[in-house]
């Protein structure tokens, strides 16, 4: 099990420095482009989210994200002190709708739920934490 | 990302932008401006050549939305043409292919203005 973590602020020049964090870690465990791919869409959706729409405040926060490979397995652990959110609550957007009914939010979550096998929230203490893992082939 | 425009004899009336590169947060910026502004300028038909994008986001997704939601009503439409496999994914996961009209290139893009 191999497990690395990073610490971003809460500010959109951070995004990038979030992907290639994610691509250092993909090198380092010689994981599929698909999978990096995955990462790096993943914390695009997430640590965007959060800060966005994570705080109330002009301070900085940190974010912490964790990737972890287990065997065939990826985890992605983002941690976050905002205000008290729970990102899988959103209703899924109905794919039905003709375009001009269609919300333009809920997509970002939407993907994430997607693309994982499965996505958890849990509210520690002060903290969100979203816990997402997904079986992966390895190289 | 990087935007080029180009028109056709072939297909009148019809502006293809070829994107390349990301369609992240910073990409999408530069897209949806350019978009707004053609929209603007009075261009109703649209093909947006897809195969240099290798990365969309939501925020991507959702200036695409955007552009649609804002010319489909003006009489005008969309096409989207040769995505990636995984940008293909996302399109899928997003209920584009309803929404949208997807044809594999140019050629066939050009066909689905008619």
């Amino acid at each position: 099990m191999s497990s690395v973590s990073g610490l971003f602020a809460n500010q959109r020049t951070e995004l990038e420095r979030v992907v290639e964090f994610a691509e250092r870690f993909g090198e380092e465990h010689q994981l599929p482009a698909e999978v990096v791919m995955t990462i790096h869409l993943v914390l695009d959706e997430v640590v965007a989210n959060v800060i966005n729409y994570g705080y109330d405040d002009t301070a900085e926060h940190q974010i912490r994200v964790t990737l972890t490979v287990d065997g065939s397995e990826l985890g992605i652990r983002v941690e976050d002190d905002g205000r008290a959110f729970d990102p899988l609550q959103a209703p899924p957007p109905d794919l039905n709708l003709p375009l001009e009914e269609r919300p333009v939010g809920g997509l970002g979550i939407h993907i994430v739920r997607s693309v994982m096998d499965a996505v958890e929230y849990q509210r520690q203490g002060d903290r969100n934490v979203l816990i997402m893992t997904k079986t992966i082939g390895r190289n | 990302m990087d935007v080029f425009q180009s028109t056709s004899a072939a297909a009148p009336g019809v502006l293809t932008l070829t994107l390349k590169g990301r369609l992240d947060a910073d990409g999408t910026d530069k897209v949806a401006g350019l978009l707004a502004g053609y929209i603007d300028r009075g261009e109703r038909r649209l093909v947006l050549d897809l195969s240099a994008v290798d990365y969309v986001s939501s925020v991507g997704l959702r200036a695409l939305m955007l552009a649609a939601k804002r010319l489909v009503p003006l009489g005008g439409r969309i096409v989207l043409c040769g995505p990636q496999a995984q940008v293909r994914q996302l399109l899928d996961i997003a209920g584009f292919t309803s929404m949208f009209s997807i044809a594999a290139n140019r050629d066939e893009a050009a066909e689905r203005m008619l």
